[in-house]
């Protein structure tokens, strides 16, 4: 993995400027319509993310042993989501998928996340939060995997701070999809009631964050750490 | 709850269809959704998915979405008449509320919920619906042509998510043996408990990946080229509902292009059905996917067809 992540920057950069004058580019084209549809629109642009961070999966070296870890760590991900709802607000999913990006990097922060938001909505129901939460926990595993790169020595405070600003993110993005396909007209009262009737849910999920990060943080990200030297160990032939 | 698939072997059309077709007849169902505010195109695509869903016997899986749907409806109702007070048509007018003010609920404040909230029903029904008849392992082996590592870490996931889901409940078990109780103590006792089998599961999962990995690699994968075996054929159904599919969302797109599904909530609810031939075009979207449900009718009840189709 390390190999094919040397310039990060330099692509970061470069996706980033291309996203954006993608989206600015269909904006302006469809400018008229978008101001009606602007549901299907955000539909579509979430599709095509999807699609474009999945492609990057895809064109990547990958090894056996990298994508029996990512799987495993997102159906521990998904797996997370039942039990611990009795507790009002913990959501170990987010928390799984920050270590797992952070240790891991960007491209395996993703697909942990993506994963188990698909796979566990396989057995606890699909619905249109699915594409959404594949793309909100798979750009958690995505940003947490650019903090490991760009700040590697983060620390517990640090890690708690990100955590908490995932977890209002996280329903923040979450509402702007349903904002823009079903509430009408698309004004700043209305926005921000739509926020306000998740703000509680939102606080619950970023204390949550923090509180198993406090926890479980330090240990998980060891114990991932260890895996990861294991992952990239080669096996040299013997000399004749 | 983690231990079976959503999915569940009814024997109905849509389960035995090619899963391309079955995504693309659900993909334009959803579009469609999305596309048109008009009550009476909604009205249209409503009637199908519905149909579609009682003859791929998927009624009781669906139920839960109905309320879901109609809390919707409720929530948009009250966040229009809190927010939007141009409409005209005025049903009732509450006495002066204390930082609300006066309220007025209003006929279009209603209906645009009401609409809305079939709107979001529909939307639902096709994710439940792709939920109750398509096999996981049949869509990921159509996605594995073009994206076989992302496929092959989703049906890795999915085939080891009953297996860790019965290791939680083991190690829970085991913990509860040894005297933790994960139902009494405060908020920061319990997360604790339960953070530990967070941890345990972790470590033993993880292990289990490198033995994972290591048997596939003993197998020879990732030793060259990738071959592959396509197991769904294309049968007469499968073109059936990819040309309804097509010719439903043509009409659809044209429909919207030309207008005619324009309609306005605000200020006052506009008519239905202004000229007749804009109102055949709601029919007409209907109208092509009808095939669909028929032939999923057909293939319970006259066996004779499940040969032909």
């Amino acid at each position: 993995m390390p190999a094919s992540q040397n310039n990060i920057p330099v692509r970061l950069l470069l996706f980033l400027s291309l996203a954006i004058a993608m989206i600015a580019l269909l904006l302006w084209k469809y400018r008229t319509l978008l101001i009606q549809d602007w549901g299907l629109t955000a539909t579509l642009l979430i599709v095509l993310a999807l699609l474009f961070l999945y492609l990057g999966f895809e064109r990547s070296a990958v090894s056996v042993r990298e994508i029996g870890v990512i799987a495993v760590l997102a159906t521990v991900a998904a797996v997370a989501r039942v039990p611990f709802a009795v507790i009002p607000g913990v959501q170990p999913t987010t928390f799984l998928v920050i270590v797992s990006g952070f240790v891991f990097g960007p491209r395996a922060g993703f697909m942990v996340g993506a994963t188990a938001a698909l796979v566990s909505n396989l057995f606890l129901g699909q619905g249109p939060w699915t594409p959404f939460q594949m793309l909100v926990w798979g750009l958690v595993g995505v940003s947490a995997g650019f903090l490991g790169l760009l700040a590697p020595r983060t620390g517990r405070i640090g890690m708690s701070i990100f955590s908490l600003v995932w977890g209002y993110l996280f329903g923040w993005l979450m509402n702007l999809w349903f904002w823009a396909c079903f509430v009408q007209p698309l004004t700043w009262q209305t926005f921000l009631a739509t926020y306000a009737a998740s703000f509680i849910f939102d606080t619950l999920h970023a204390s949550g964050n923090i509180a198993l990060y406090m926890i479980l943080g330090p240990q998980v990200v060891k114990v991932l750490k260890r895996f990861q030297r294991k992952l990239v160990f080669t096996i040299t032939p013997t000399n004749p | 709850m983690l231990e079976t698939l959503c999915y569940e072997e009814k024997d109905a059309l849509l389960q035995n269809s090619h899963p391309a077709a079955v995504m693309l007849f659900l993909a334009v169902l959803f579009f469609q959704a999305l596309l048109f505010a008009h009550p009476l195109y909604l009205m249209g695509i409503f009637i199908i998915i519905i149909l579609a869903v009682v003859v791929s016997g998927a009624y009781e899986k669906c139920e839960p979405y109905l309320a879901m749907s109609l809390w919707v409806a409720v929530l948009l109702v009250i966040v229009n008449t809190l927010f939007v007070h141009t409409g005209q048509t005025v049903i009732w007018r509450s006495p002066v509320l204390p930082v609300l003010g006066r309220l007025d609920i209003s006929l279009e404040a209603i209906c645009y919920g009401a609409v809305m909230g079939v709107r979001f029903l529909i939307v639902l029904l096709a994710f439940a619906l792709y939920n109750a008849v398509v096999h996981p392992d049949k869509i990921m082996s159509v996605f594995s042509r073009f994206a076989f590592k992302s496929a092959l870490v989703l049906s890795l996931s999915t085939r080891m998510l009953p297996a860790v889901a019965r290791d939680l409940t083991n190690v829970m078990e085991v913990q509860q043996m040894r005297g933790v109780q994960f139902g009494t103590g405060n908020l920061r006792e319990r997360l604790r408990k339960y953070s530990w089998l967070l941890e345990v599961i972790l470590i033993s999962s993880l292990e289990g990946s490198l033995q994972i990995a290591e048997a596939m690699q003993a197998r020879a994968f990732g030793s060259g080229p990738r071959s592959r075996y396509q197991r769904f054929p294309v049968r007469p159904r499968d073109g059936i509902i990819g040309l309804a599919s097509i010719l439903s969302v043509t009409l659809a797109v044209y429909a919207k292009a030309r207008g005619f599904a324009d309609y306005v909530y605000y200020p006052q609810l506009g008519t239905l059905a202004g000229n007749f031939p804009a109102l055949v075009w709601p029919g007409l979207i209907a109208l092509a996917l009808l095939p669909v449900v028929l032939m999923g009718w057909g293939w319970r009840h006259c066996l004779s067809w499940r040969s032909k189709i």
